[in-house]
């Protein structure tokens, strides 16, 4: 039996090789339990009767005296753990993590070691009944005092969506804010949140950022919103040498190259921020034989003082001629680029930096031909009259608008000229405007504060507004002003829980956090408002009407952002050398794949177990080149049936797991191990004892990667975890960092990359299961779909309630996975009895 | 996300604090200097020279065989990494044999550098006031921008705040120099007043339902609820600070804003640009202490003869033709701090050379990254007015505790505490 464990927060790595987007990240918590320790004791719970605590305490003084305190002592301390000292009543959360461990290990039989005389079973027994009754007593103790979770603040992308949701906006918000703590697999877990005014003041930049643009759309005109349609000589080069599409035969056209920002056009560059939709007709030229052109869309200034671009999508261009259409987000004085972008075609090379008239022509690559671009700008939110009714909730308050608004709130326009922003200048007339500031206040306050609130705990807030407009007798601003209190106020910004079953606004606040990282819609705040939230039926109403939303379709790619570190897919640049076939192209087609697949395994209720077991996958024709699949697709990712020859199998195989489990150069079958075993088969792998010198690792003559954890593992401290986190590393050797298969490992010599030595992806696992590949070890893995509908269940418990699985939560985590066992560990039916289990619906 | 976008990090502080009032910080107890904070916000015409900090922090260390001298004392002969910094030798000191007591987790330890405060790996330990902040709390409010806090890649930083919350860093030397120098128009800095006014009244407004809350609340939650009210307090005092800098103009300087590098693994023109704008805004006095990180990447630094990942050359495990690669870029990485000493030093300010005012340190939180030991961390310094050019070289096996420097910083700057963290005293053999 492998064991689990639950840490506040420890150091992952201290004598290996970690990629960059895992080095220095602490886990908090969000850990992996080994349920089979939850069932023994239960049932040693029927069978034996704990007599009194002090008891029960010599018991386990007892059993460590006995049986463990030789090598854990005082004074040499074996792995840093010295059971001598270790207080048995619990003191510290602290203290109850250090004997979950304990508890895990001598449950699963690896502790006492094998080497040493094992204690009699109903001795092990009596230790762990025990002291897992004194975890849970102190666990429960403080949960009774503080609450299972304490006040979670609303993360990037939940500010950003309820801002949205609350003033009718659709602008980037989660991108003005500081990067989010890397303390753990969650952003959601409260623990790993910290506050400090720099947090703070990013936070108001945002909410003005979010009002301005709501009080600019009350007064917007609708033909702000232009359509702009170009043909090839309107949106070409008007000069020789420089980046810009040629004009010829009335036709843009581009040709396949590496040359920086070629293919930029800047017809297309927005006078103000917004979304835009850009839509164009497009064949390719010089087609290569076998495929089509495959092109990325790209936004950014373009040029080399600001050298980032944005990702805004891709298509194939072939023969024939095909309408693309894209929607982006342009802030001002940005342009598109649209270009060829494939490593693996023949690239024109341009002299000097530009691209003469007839330089790509002539160079006999491939190339696409736009015949014409219509660019439009457009809305992703509700409409004008849906913003007013979100700011003035129907109230009979005029809006005289004027002002020539687009010059006025623009921010920072060109680069170097520093900030150039104004305010919109709205104009709201009302018969009764303190009374209508204090009525538009207290409706806006239920809504950001999910919850009704006492008046007198508003009063404050209306109050500013009110004497605001007194001193101004300005109702737009001071209404303004009034939101931006609100939005600011500690009821906005965090998720304050009772301690104890939660009320209905708790629950409906749960909910849609959890499903649509978004605050909760009028529907689910009527249910709460009307109590109908007390039933299982009544909640999963909810959440079927909640996941039926686009929102709601895409909820498991917002978990799985984090779930499986998707959104760290471009941390790493792969080598080009290593990787030529590589670009940016193939990785986007990554994230497709894996993002279409989930939302499949969503849909039809996939157990992970099948999901790691799936022949099936979702394909765009680039991505199954890359992959060397050979089935004719387009450029819209399409179902893929999996042949043997294909080499691939279900999750594990996708490309974006392999590059995000990968440092873009090679490949650490430890890294890859340690990353499935903790995110996926629910293997928790602990950090390596923080108090236990680090062993140098001496690597001189041991040539391949298997070598070296050989001899790595030479050490008995060290072989502990790695036998449970290297087979799963070893079973992916196959695949390197940008996700190719292969079967030997590349060989730098003298700057040329050369075949090396043959890959053996073969081992055994942790329990003695010897596999030969990645198709064995999938097999071994998903014989045990419990265990991993257990792992899917906890994960989901940590991102939607914001607190760690702890050995007292293990019950409930059993209890929701028992409800899904019927449906086979489906990740729908888990979802389900998730949002119904007490974990949810208390604190 | 684009990090152009995450311009956020700095405030200047004007804090008017009487002269006797007692600060504490991170369980410092400290008298203030030697003119008050209302004299010298806004102070024309200093009566000496200001004094400033530089933290370079990197977060893969120095492999020890190549950056620590053999002899010690005077006489040492230059490491490898030395050798082509010798014109510098007497700006600078070399100390070897020194650590954080108690801070280990390896690459975890980054978050400990400035702070020397062991993130343990259990319970609810949290981090406490680095080095710069709190030089930044106490003197910071002379200048437009208390702090800067920069770094090569992503938002990742060692500057922590009393709470223990990570500062996060800007890692574009274009928006620095824009957040620096370039004016906004007269508009949007009427804007900005107004809004910073009204930010006030705002930060007073929820820090008063924030205590009323947190009478209601549980045990948990009136801990969240304190951090909150002491982030807002502290925003409400800079936004004080910053309405009154909206009111005066950027310095202006001749030199072109910088370009980004691109690469995210070309990590020495990234410390290049990065520095250049360091020097500037010292040089212009926008800002007195500057952290600059340059944190692991992993990708492969584009220096002729390194093939494999700056991380994994770092994980050399005694291979030589890793740690011949590694040398190349820590070589680069050195050299561009001795290249950004002698800006300094033949750059003056009012009382003489900027390098004489400004301490600069350069440290990592691993001795060995190989084996990620925490203990003998890489420590060079220079400038700041110390007695230089020795090796000050301490037990390897039984480190001299390194926040003693850090007091000797603090001393140094202006600061009258007699303590930091674990230190046992100021640093000895640098005066």
């Amino acid at each position: 039996m492998a064991y689990g464990s639950e840490t506040m927060a420890a150091p992952l790595d201290q004598h290996r090789i970690l990629p960059p987007n895992m080095q220095s990240r602490p886990i908090l918590g969000e850990l992996q339990t080994r349920f089979d320790v939850a069932i023994l004791l239960a049932a040693l719970l029927i069978t034996i009767t704990c007599s009194d605590a002090s008891n029960a305490d010599d018991q386990v003084r007892s059993f460590i005296t006995n049986h463990c305190t030789d090598c854990h002592s005082a004074n040499s301390p074996e792995a840093g753990l010295d059971l001598e000292n270790l207080p048995i009543d619990l003191q510290q959360p602290g203290d109850a993590l250090r004997w979950t461990r304990i508890v895990d290990r001598v449950a699963s039989g690896e502790m006492p070691p094998k080497d040493v005389e094992r204690p009699k079973p109903d001795l092990v027994a009596a230790f762990l009944s025990s002291s897992s009754e004194s975890i849970r007593t102190f666990q429960k103790k403080e949960y009774e005092q503080f609450g299972r979770v304490p006040a979670r603040r609303l993360t990037n992308l939940q500010l950003e969506r309820t801002l949205h949701d609350l003033l009718g906006v659709d602008i980037p918000l989660a991108s003005e804010m500081p990067d989010e703590a890397k303390t753990g697999e969650f952003n959601t877990n409260a623990a790993g949140q910290t506050i400090s005014h720099f947090q703070l003041e990013s936070h108001l930049k945002v909410v003005d950022l979010a009002l301005d643009e709501a009080f600019r759309r009350l007064i917007a005109d609708e033909d702000d919103y232009f359509k702009r349609e170009l043909a090839p000589k309107d949106f070409t080069r008007t000069r020789d040498r420089c980046r810009e599409p040629e004009c010829i035969d009335d036709r843009a056209i581009v040709w396949a190259s590496q040359l920086i920002f070629y293919g930029r056009i800047p017809a297309t560059t927005a006078k103000s921020s917004g979304w835009y939709r850009i839509r164009f007709q497009v064949h390719s030229l010089n087609t290569p034989e076998k495929h089509g052109v495959w092109c990325s869309v790209r936004t950014g200034q373009c040029v080399s003082s600001a050298p980032l671009l944005g990702w805004a999508g891709s298509f194939e261009a072939t023969e024939e001629p095909k309408v693309v259409e894209i929607v982006a987000w342009l802030p001002k004085g940005h342009m598109f680029e649209i270009r060829p972008n494939d490593r693996t075609l023949k690239q024109a090379k341009f002299a000097g930096g530009q691209a003469s008239n007839g330089e790509g022509g002539a160079q006999n690559v491939p190339g696409i031909a736009l015949d014409w671009l219509t660019l439009e700008r457009v809305h992703q939110g509700p409409t004008k009259q849906e913003v007013r009714e979100r700011l003035l909730h129907g109230l009979p308050i005029d809006v005289v608008g004027n002002g020539p608004e687009r010059s006025v709130v623009e921010g920072n326009p060109k680069r170097g000229k520093g900030d150039a922003r104004g305010e919109p200048t709205v104009v709201l007339k009302s018969a009764k405007p303190e009374a209508h500031l204090a009525a538009a206040m207290t409706a806006f306050a239920k809504r950001a504060f999910r919850r009704p609130s006492r008046p007198e705990e508003l009063q404050r807030y209306i109050d500013f507004a009110v004497e605001e407009y007194r001193r101004t007798e300005d109702l737009s601003q001071s209404l303004r002003s009034g939101y931006r209190s609100i939005l600011c106020s500690p009821r906005f910004l965090y998720m304050m829980e009772p301690i104890g079953p939660l009320d209905p606004h708790a629950i409906a606040t749960r909910l849609s956090y959890f499903l649509w990282s978004s605050m909760p819609d009028d529907a689910l705040t009527k249910a709460a408002d009307e109590n109908q939230l007390r039933t299982k039926e009544q909640i999963h109403k909810q959440v079927d009407r909640m996941l039926a939303t686009e929102r709601g379709k895409r909820f498991i790619l917002d978990f799985a952002d984090q779930w499986l570190e998707l959104h760290q897919i471009d941390f790493t640049e792969p080598d080009t050398k290593l990787h030529p076939d590589f670009d940016i192209v193939v990785q986007n087609s990554m994230l497709e794949e894996t993002r279409t697949f989930l939302m499949e395994a969503m849909s039809t209720d996939q157990s992970v177990a099948d999901m790691l077991l799936s022949s099936n996958t979702f394909l765009n024709s680039r991505l199954a080149r890359f992959y060397k699949i050979n089935v004719p697709l387009s450029d819209r990712v399409e179902r893929v049936s999996l042949k043997p020859e294909h080499r691939r199998i279900g999750l594990l195989s996708h490309g974006s797991v392999l590059k995000v489990t990968a440092n873009g150069t090679n490949t650490s079958p430890v890294l890859r191990g340690l990353w499935v075993s903790n995110r996926v088969l629910g293997d928790y792998i602990p950090p390596p004892p923080e108090n236990v010198p680090a062993i140098e690792p001496d690597v001189r003559g041991a040539t391949t990667v298997r070598e070296l954890l050989e001899k790595h593992r030479s050490d008995p401290s060290c072989a502990s975890c790695h036998v449970k986190m290297d087979p799963p590393g070893f079973a992916l050797e196959n695949f390197d960092a940008a996700g190719r298969w292969r079967e030997r490992y590349p060989a730098v010599i003298d700057g040329k990359v050369k075949a090396g030595a043959i890959i053996d992806p073969s081992y055994t696992t942790a329990l003695g299961e010897s596999f030969r590949d990645l198709n064995d070890f999938v097999r071994i893995a998903a014989s045990n779909p419990r265990k991993l509908g257990q792992n899917f269940a906890a994960k989901l418990i940590v991102y939607g309630t914001g607190a760690p699985v702890l050995f007292v939560d293990r019950a409930g985590i059993e209890r929701i996975v028992d409800e899904s066992e019927a449906n086979r560990f489906g990740i729908k039916s888990i979802l389900y009895s998730v949002v119904s289990s007490d974990l949810f619906l208390e604190n | 996300m684009n990090p152009l976008n995450n311009g956020r990090s700095f405030w200047a502080t004007q804090r008017p604090l009487s002269r006797r009032s007692l600060l504490r910080g991170a369980g410092v107890a400290m008298t203030l200097p030697w003119l008050s904070a209302m004299e010298r916000a806004f102070a024309t015409g200093p009566t000496g020279s200001p004094k400033r900090f530089v933290a370079i922090t990197l977060g893969l260390g120095l492999h020890q065989g190549n950056w620590k001298p053999e002899q010690s004392g005077f006489d040492y002969e230059p490491s490898p990494y030395l050798k082509n910094l010798q014109d510098l030798r007497r700006d600078m000191t070399v100390i070897s044999g020194s650590s954080h007591p108690g801070v280990g987790g390896g690459h975890r330890a980054e978050a400990s550098i400035l702070t020397a405060s062991p993130q343990g790996s259990s319970g609810r330990s949290r981090n406490t006031i680095s080095l710069d902040q709190l030089m930044a709390k106490h003197l910071g409010d002379s200048t437009r921008f208390a702090s800067l806090v920069l770094s090569a890649n992503g938002s990742d930083s060692p500057c922590y705040t009393e709470n223990g919350a990570m500062i996060p860093a800007m890692n574009s030397p274009r928006a620095v120099f824009e957040r620096l120098f370039i004016d906004d128009t007269p508009a949007a800095r009427a804007l900005q007043s107004k809004r910073l006014q009204q930010g006030v009244s705002i930060m007073d407004l929820v820090g008063e339902d924030a205590k009323d809350l947190k009478r209601k609340l549980g045990a948990g939650d009136q801990d969240r609820l304190d951090a909150f009210f002491t982030s807002v307090r502290d925003l409400e005092k800079r936004m004080q600070e910053s309405e009154q800098w909206t009111k005066r103009p950027k310095p202006k300087v001749d030199a072109k804003p910088p370009v980004d590098v691109g690469s995210p693994n070309d990590v020495i023109a990234k410390q290049r640009t990065m520095c250049d704008v360091i020097k500037l805004a010292l040089e212009t006095d926008s800002s007195r202490f500057i952290t600059f990180h340059l944190g692991g990447a992993g990708g492969v630094v584009p220096i002729p003869g390194v093939e494999e990942g700056y991380h994994n050359l770092s994980h050399h495990g005694m291979d030589e033709t890793k740690i011949a690669q590694l040398a190349l870029v820590e070589q680069a990485i050195v050299e561009e701090w001795g290249q950004f000493l002698r800006s300094l030093r033949d750059t003056k300010d009012q009382n003489g050379r900027l390098l004489d005012n400004t301490s600069v340190l350069l440290t990592s939180n691993l001795g060995n990254a190989s084996n990620h030991d925490n203990r003998n961390m890489p420590v060079l310094l220079a400038g700041g007015g110390f007695r230089h050019g020795q090796h000050l070289a301490f037990d390897q096996k039984k480190n001299y505790p390194l926040p003693n420097l850090f007091v000797s910083l603090l001393q140094k700057v202006g600061i009258e505490t007699d303590q930091f963290a674990t230190s046992t005293g100021t640093l000895t053999g640098l005066s």
